[in-house]
């Protein structure tokens, strides 16, 4: 493997950088490179890694950077989190060699960081993600970008001004059969797309409230909220349930909308656009703490191109056609969308880890001179994101492709909360004609915990 | 003749308010009680459909929101979001001012739940007028915070004004949210620079060696 060492990298992109700032293209170099006091590259050859959140999917991210490691690839130098059980799991996992933080700002003063992965709870995703591109560190930052319209344009200034490599973690597009769907729908082979329709099993509702009550000793609060408002710790709040609640996660069209829906905005090239209206009907639990909606139907209509985007809890779930796959490899059917073209339609089911699609998209060869779409190195995430950093190229899933996703997912959910179709003006990212709800667009942060 | 149709027409009118007003007691009357059921499938659909019922049932949710019963108390919380976010519809202007006024009243009301919730409520369809007694709560240790966000999203100078007055007689910590509320609306804070940065809490889980 012809594998570029990091020292090496730098020896070369360091010198060339100046070339680079000049012409105006893309800088991309870690901290240490980028930091007033450096002299001379570190020793070490590989990226420095920190984790800030390693419950959950950052669990699943750390065991990936940890095969990783040992394969020579990166350091895992520091984990951070604010449960203390879930952070003692974490040191233990990487043979006690990364040092602990509770608070992430510690990870952000090391020098020595190169880049984080930030598995937070979504509530966490902006301030945590701009903090890190103003301290100089690349980003991986767990799906969806943002929870609201004013923290997603605070992250794409914040990486832009910075330089700095975002990945987001809708990692759907990377995979191997949505590189196939995206280049069989890029070549026209369902002639014009008008519709997308997506499909997702509906939130669950918390049939078991509980009151507040004092928060466990090992969870630390106040830097769980961070941004929130204050309030009494309820045990519905987390871990994993955060997604059910408006605030912290935002229901399945967040969850799995920041997916299915990323696919959607990426195989219409459509991530620098947005819809002019966004219109939702739904259903919202009657008790308990979660106020995500059950059921939903969102309809986004996009113009020049004119096509319509319907997210659908439920929907109309297609079944995918082998059975036997099915059950091998655990295909999970609950979610996915169709794409409807003008000569045919395209079915991809699921969505993130998973990506599934249709016999003739896997097997369409593309003609010579048909359109070259996206393809992550190896189908694998991480590794579009590696690149990212080593050459100051694009992701896949860059901050401005992950902003656009969200933004769909917090309209959806804005138009439920305020009750009315709203109007969006996608070149200014705002929605019009609605004060109340324009205000909506932004959420003032809990002192100290500001963007 | 003239002054005798004059005196039937406001007649009329008064007739036709006590029978606005009797409409809206009933309808508060009602979504308050179906409010307290301890059934939610009774309470359910009401906090969820309280938002047409508007101004009038605002201040008798408030109590509620004191209910022991905590479903109960959540409800009538909800149903105040519902009325806010309906009555700041465009091109209903009246509704969202009756609205207002009522959220302002709730500023000082003694449970600190129900002024959080009232100035936050605010911060969506608040106006110019809202403006100063939301910034009253500047000075309310308990729900400080809270107005200062709050005001932070509300557009206009008189918020801004607001924010930057309290500056003078804030505790010396509060004054560093404060100015981070003006510099997120743009403004030139000296000192009390932005403490985001800045960590503070230690773990106690240790690296092994």
């Amino acid at each position: 493997m012809n594998r570029i060492h990091r020292r090496s990298f730098l020896q070369r992109t360091g010198a060339a950088a100046i070339g680079a700032t000049a012409l105006g293209l893309p800088q991309i170099l870690p901290a240490r490179v980028l930091g007033a006091s450096y002299t001379q590259p570190s020793a070490k050859d590989r990226l420095n890694i920190a984790h800030i959140g390693v419950g959950g999917m950052g669990g699943g991210h750390l065991g990936y950077m940890l095969a990783r490691q040992s394969r020579g690839d990166v350091n895992v130098v520091a984990v951070c989190d604010v449960d203390e059980n879930r952070l003692a799991s974490a040191v233990k996992s990487t043979g006690g060699k990364a040092t602990p933080y509770r608070d992430y700002r510690y990870v952000l003063e090391r020098k020595d960081v190169d880049a984080v992965v930030i598995a937070t709870p979504d509530h966490w995703h902006a301030c945590q993600t701009v903090h890190a591109c103003e301290t100089g560190k690349h980003v991986y930052v767990e799906k969806p970008a943002c929870c609201t319209i004013e923290e997603g344009k605070a992250m794409v200034r914040a990486a832009r001004g910075n330089r700095i490599c975002v990945q987001v973690g809708s990692q759907g597009r990377s995979q191997r059969e949505a590189f196939l769907a995206h280049q069989y729908i890029a070549n026209g082979m369902i002639g014009k797309v008008h519709t997308v329709k997506c499909w997702h099993y509906a939130t669950p509702s918390d049939d078991n409230p509980v009151p507040d009550s004092e928060p466990p000793a090992e969870l630390d609060w106040d830097l769980w909220l961070g941004p929130l408002p204050w309030r009494p710790y309820n045990r519905r709040y987390l871990h994993g349930v955060f997604r059910w609640l408006l605030e912290s996660g935002g229901g399945q069209i967040r969850d799995r909308g920041a997916h299915v829906m990323s696919n959607a905005l990426h195989f219409m090239d459509a991530d620098r656009t947005g819809p002019v209206s966004v219109e939702t009907k739904g259903r919202i639990p009657t008790r308990g703490l979660w106020d995500s909606a059950i059921d939903m139907e969102v309809t986004y209509q996009f113009k020049d191109p004119d096509w319509t985007l319907v997210w659908a809890q439920p929907g109309e779930m297609v079944p995918y056609f082998d059975r036997d796959r099915v059950k091998r490899e655990g295909i999970r059917e609950g979610y996915g969308a169709v794409y409807y073209g003008d000569k045919d339609k395209l079915v991809v089911w699921v969505g993130d880890g998973q990506v599934y699609t249709e016999k003739k998209a896997v097997e369409f060869q593309k003609p010579a001179g048909g359109v070259d779409v996206p393809k992550s190195p190896r189908f694998d995430h991480h590794e579009d994101w590696f690149e990212g950093i080593k050459t100051g190229r694009k992701t896949i899933m860059n901050i401005e492709g992950g902003v656009a996703t969200a933004f769909l997912c917090v309209l959806g959910n804005l138009s439920l909360i305020v009750g009315r179709k709203l109007a969006w003006d996608p070149m200014r990212q705002e929605i019009v004609g609605d004060e109340a709800a324009r205000r909506l667009m932004s959420r003032p942060q809990r002192f100290p915990y500001a963007l | 003749m003239k002054t005798e149709t004059t005196l039937t027409a406001a007649a009329a009118v008064l007739t036709g308010a006590a029978s606005a007003a009797a409409a809206d007691a009933a309808a508060v009357n009602d979504l308050i009680a179906k409010i307290k059921s301890a059934d939610d499938a009774v309470r359910g659909p009401a906090w969820q459909g309280a938002g047409p019922v508007g101004a009038p049932a605002v201040a008798p949710l408030a109590e509620v929101m004191s209910d022991p019963h905590f479903e109960i108390a959540r409800s009538a919380k909800r149903a105040i979001e519902k009325i806010a976010r309906h009555a700041g519809r465009p091109g209903a202007n009246p509704e969202r001012k009756a609205v207002e006024a009522e959220l302002i009243k709730l500023l000082s009301h003694s449970n600190a739940n129900v002024r959080r919730h009232a100035v936050w409520m605010l911060s969506e369809v608040g106006d110019a007028a809202a403006v100063g007694p939301m910034a009253a709560l500047l000075a309310d240790a308990e729900v400080r915070e809270d107005a200062r966000c709050a005001l932070t999203r509300v557009p206009g100078s008189q918020a801004t004004d607001a924010l930057r007055g309290a500056m003078d007689g804030a505790p010396e910590e509060f004054k560093y949210a404060l100015a981070e509320s003006l510099r997120a609306r743009g403004e030139t804070v000296a000192g009390y620079p932005s403490k985001k940065l800045v960590p503070v809490k230690q773990t106690s889980v240790k690296a092994e060696a």
